[in-house]
């Protein structure tokens, strides 16, 4: 028997040994930070097809990329274009056929996680042992808190790397100042006093719109109301609140399970049902018909991105604005929504955004962590963020980039080149950054911009982390689980008043039976168990 | 006829067959053994038949499939919305053919016949923007030009509705085709034969063309009962509304939003081989009965 077992151990320690070294080969031929021979990795790259744009997969900036990949590793990069906008189900079908790009960028966790449950997945922990040498500028960047942000506790797997959400601010109220001017309203300050310049607006509809009377619109908002109401759902909610329960509760990333959250949603209701919100909410399912409105200065006040109206420069919603309206005409942020301590509070994002992952058919993970360092380089974030020097910024007086907008292949296919920076996301040029920011929107005046950040972190909470590992409920569900909310949500807002508490109440009763409650239990028991704490709300 | 002679008269027909045969065994039957998913945990790392089968010998996914109050959501409106296309849908086509049939002057009859024709050739998602613009609850053309707000397309009722008319809008006129053709091949000389015994128009429709296309639309009801379980993924993905989701998820959106979305291979592929089956149960139940009343069925 002990023969036996011994010849087992043997056998074991030769097999492990082997696959050790197997994997170690792949990596053979790294002499001094170089490869000896060339490597060649594939690496994932959105598509978003926009009008005017370049070829993601080959234009100055990823010219750049592999330029300085080859010259400093040694590693050959080949970008594989995936829509933006369909990205979770592309990945999926890459993955599926095995011809998934040995580098991976979703947004998506319970993807990566479906997927490591397979095997599909390279556990990174390893290699972010051996090479973390290699790694400065990786480690510079997304620090402890993001390499190790989804460790499994118990296993010590890392499926994945955060990148880093550079700037943290969500969303913003915004209102025509010039209509306030116009009838004599001063900025808003409380719920009430918003609430009073939309009926403000819905009775002076002849006085701002003139012949358009009709297509007056007070408030609009979209289907993705959780997104577009947030600032005011999240001021219902407790300020006492405890770090637990927005664990606990904490899984729709529009806070739908938050204390109290129903009540801001009510009072959305009764808002659409004074006629001060766009009635048509509810049947458009992507953005062009509002955004049109509010291009068009029919719109009085909205709740988006913190930037939202002076994306796209010549295209914002501003320029246009001005264009149709006059040069008066702006939205300019208002944080006016305050919780029972009379403080403006909003939940933050946490530092986290894109999520970065190996396929199992990757061969060259040291390449491929060579590349995702090479990216977290800041001369290289700096670069892809900012452009060349006279085509797609100018430095001001004070050492601030200015955007200029640029033509030809030096347009940037996403805002700073986001989809290249697949560690970060959000201006991260050092020093320059708050000055450069509110010049990256080159038809809005800065201090417009410096005034809407502002807001829109004003009071910000971010919600702790807890690594509980993986929540087996949070697995599959996702986007139907987004799709009840929105659902339920709209319905409840369209609802006559009356109905509303029926029509909340039976939407979310179908939203925690079709996986929520399932996921708020699981996230409660690991909590419990890896952390001894249990939420104070319940 | 003895084998030889046999093969000799008409051994190159078969040899004719073989391509055929291959493409449907390489391209239809071969990917069939990924039905196996149904049955078994789905890896994609590893080909269905070397993964162990699912609990409860195999019908786990099929199981949690009917404990799933979506996918019975789903089930029930596909079923409700297929009854409805059924009971309304497939009369309209005959009426309309009936009509065409009437027209005297051949060149106008030709010229409405591809008017008709045209909005088969919309896709769904080009009818259904058109759809919004047209129906919207305040901001439609309807509604302003009445000065009403009658929710078209906000409720689930209105919705089921609408999801019917459009659909008459779009194919009528395309199914006629088949209708018209059964329409030729009436002999001429029993309206004759009719018109000397005095019958009226309506007589004659009701006498001699509708029995005369009976084995067509009886052909084409089998057809249509076969698709009952069936889903189109276009009309309801497009046409639905967060207002309208508890009457338009069917469950080709379900299986979209499960399978390509959320990555549950296995479960989607149970609900389609449900689907499959049921659809053909349907089928040679309907067959066998279109050939109990007398008729010839399709095979």
């Amino acid at each position: 028997m002990k023969r036996f077992l011994s010849l087992v151990l043997v056998l074991a320690l030769v097999a492990a040994m082997g696959i050790f070294s197997t994997a170690l080969a792949a990596d053979d031929g790294f002499v001094d930070g170089k490869f000896t021979e060339t490597r060649h990795i594939k690496v994932e790259i959105f598509n978003r097809n926009n009008d005017g744009g370049s070829d993601p997969t080959n234009n100055p900036f990823t010219e750049y990329i592999k330029q300085g990949m080859l010259e400093k590793y040694n590693v050959e990069v080949e970008y594989v274009s995936v829509g933006r906008w369909t990205e979770v189900d592309d990945i999926n079908n890459l993955l599926a056929t095995g011809e998934a790009p040995d580098i991976c960028v979703t947004y998506s966790y319970p993807t990566i996680q479906t997927f490591a449950d397979m095997g599909g997945v390279i556990d990174l922990n390893p290699y972010l042992t051996e090479y973390k040498d290699q790694l400065g500028d990786l480690w510079g960047l997304l620090e402890d808190y993001n390499i190790y942000y989804d460790q499994n506790p118990e296993t010590k797997t890392v499926w994945a790397l955060e990148a880093v959400l550079a700037d943290r601010a969500r969303l913003n109220t915004f209102i025509r100042k010039d209509w306030l001017d116009k009838l004599g309203l001063a900025m808003p300050t409380t719920e009430e006093e918003f609430y009073n310049c939309l009926v403000a607006f819905r009775d002076n509809a002849e006085t701002l719109l003139g012949a358009d009377a009709a297509k007056m619109v007070p408030y609009s908002t979209s289907t993705d109301i959780g997104w577009r109401n947030d600032l005011l759902s999240i001021s219902k909610v407790p300020e006492d609140v405890d770090d637990a329960t927005l664990y606990v509760y904490g899984y729709d990333d529009r806070h739908l399970l938050y204390p109290n959250y129903k009540e801001g949603i009510r009072v959305l209701n009764k808002w659409y049902n004074e006629g001060l919100v766009w009635k048509d909410f509810g049947l458009y399912t992507d953005s062009t018909a509002e955004d049109d409105m509010m291009k068009a200065g029919y719109v009085g006040a909205f709740m988006h991105n913190w930037d939202y109206p002076f994306r796209n420069n010549d295209d914002s919603i501003e320029a246009n604005l001005i264009r149709n309206v006059g040069p008066d005409a702006a939205f300019v942020a208002v944080d006016c929504f305050k919780n029972e301590a009379g403080i403006t509070r909003k939940y933050l994002a946490d530092r986290i955004d894109r999520k970065v992952f190996f396929p199992a058919t990757n061969k060259e993970p040291l390449a491929s962590l060579l590349y995702v360092n090479f990216i977290s380089n800041p001369d290289t974030i700096k670069f892809l963020q900012t452009g060349k020097e006279g085509v797609n910024h100018e430095i001001t007086a004070d050492g601030a980039y200015k955007t200029l907008p640029a033509t030809g292949e030096w347009v940037m296919n996403s805002g700073m080149n986001i989809d290249y920076t697949i560690t970060v996301n959000g201006l991260n040029i050092g020093e320059a950054t708050e000055a450069s920011r509110a010049l990256n929107y080159s038809s809005v005046p800065a201090e417009i911009v410096i005034g809407a950040h502002e807001a829109a972190i004003a009071n910000g909470r971010t919600a702790k982390h807890y690594n509980v590992g993986d929540i087996t409920a949070e697995t599959d569900v996702g986007t139907s689980l987004t799709a009840k909310r929105d659902a339920l949500l709209t319905q409840a807002v369209s609802a006559s008043v009356d109905q509303f508490d029926a029509v909340y109440d039976a939407g979310m009763a179908d939203y925690l039976a079709s996986g929520g409650q399932a996921i708020i239990d699981e996230r409660a028991e690991k909590l419990l168990a890896v952390y001894n704490e249990a939420p104070a709300a319940k | 006829m003895s084998w030889g002679t046999y093969m000799r008269r008409y051994g190159t027909l078969y040899l004719l067959l073989i391509l055929p045969i291959a493409f449907f065994v390489i391209f239809r039957y071969t990917p069939m053994s990924y039905i196996l998913l149904a049955f078994k945990k789905n890896n994609i790392l590893v080909p269905p038949w070397q993964v162990p089968w699912a609990k409860n010998n195999g019908f786990e996914w099929f199981i949690k499939a009917f404990q799933d109050q979506n996918f019975l959501a789903a089930l029930r409106n596909t079923i409700f919305l297929n009854l409805l296309d059924l009971l309304i849908g497939t009369p309209m086509p005959i009426l309309m053919a009936l009509l065409l049939n009437e027209l005297a002057f051949p060149k106008y009859k030709r010229v409405t016949q591809t008017i008709l024709y045209l909005p088969h050739f919309l896709s769904w998602v080009i009818i259904s923007s058109i759809s919004l613009r047209l129906f919207a609850t305040n901001d439609g053309m309807i509604n302003k030009l009445m000065g009403t707000s009658i929710p078209f397309l906000g409720t689930e009722g209105n919705w089921r509705a609408m999801y019917i008319v459009l659909g008459i809008w779009k194919e009528c006129g395309w199914n006629t085709i088949i209708y018209l053709a059964a329409l030729t091949g009436i002999s001429p000389e029993l309206y004759e034969a009719a018109e000397v015994d005095g019958a009226s128009r309506l007589r004659k429709i009701w006498h001699i063309t509708l029995p005369g296309i009976r084995s067509t639309i009886i052909v084409l009801l089998i057809m249509n009962l076969g698709h009952i379980l069936g889903s189109e993924f276009d009309r309801p993905f497009t046409l639905s509304n967060p207002l309208v989701v508890g009457a338009s998820k069917t469950i080709s959106i379900f299986v979209y939003e499960r399978g390509i979305q959320g990555s549950q291979f296995s479960l989607s592929t149970a609900v389609g081989l449900f689907q499959s089956v049921v659809c053909v149960i349907f089928l040679l139940l309907s067959n066998s009965l279109a050939k109990r009343f007398g008729e010839r069925g399709i095979w």
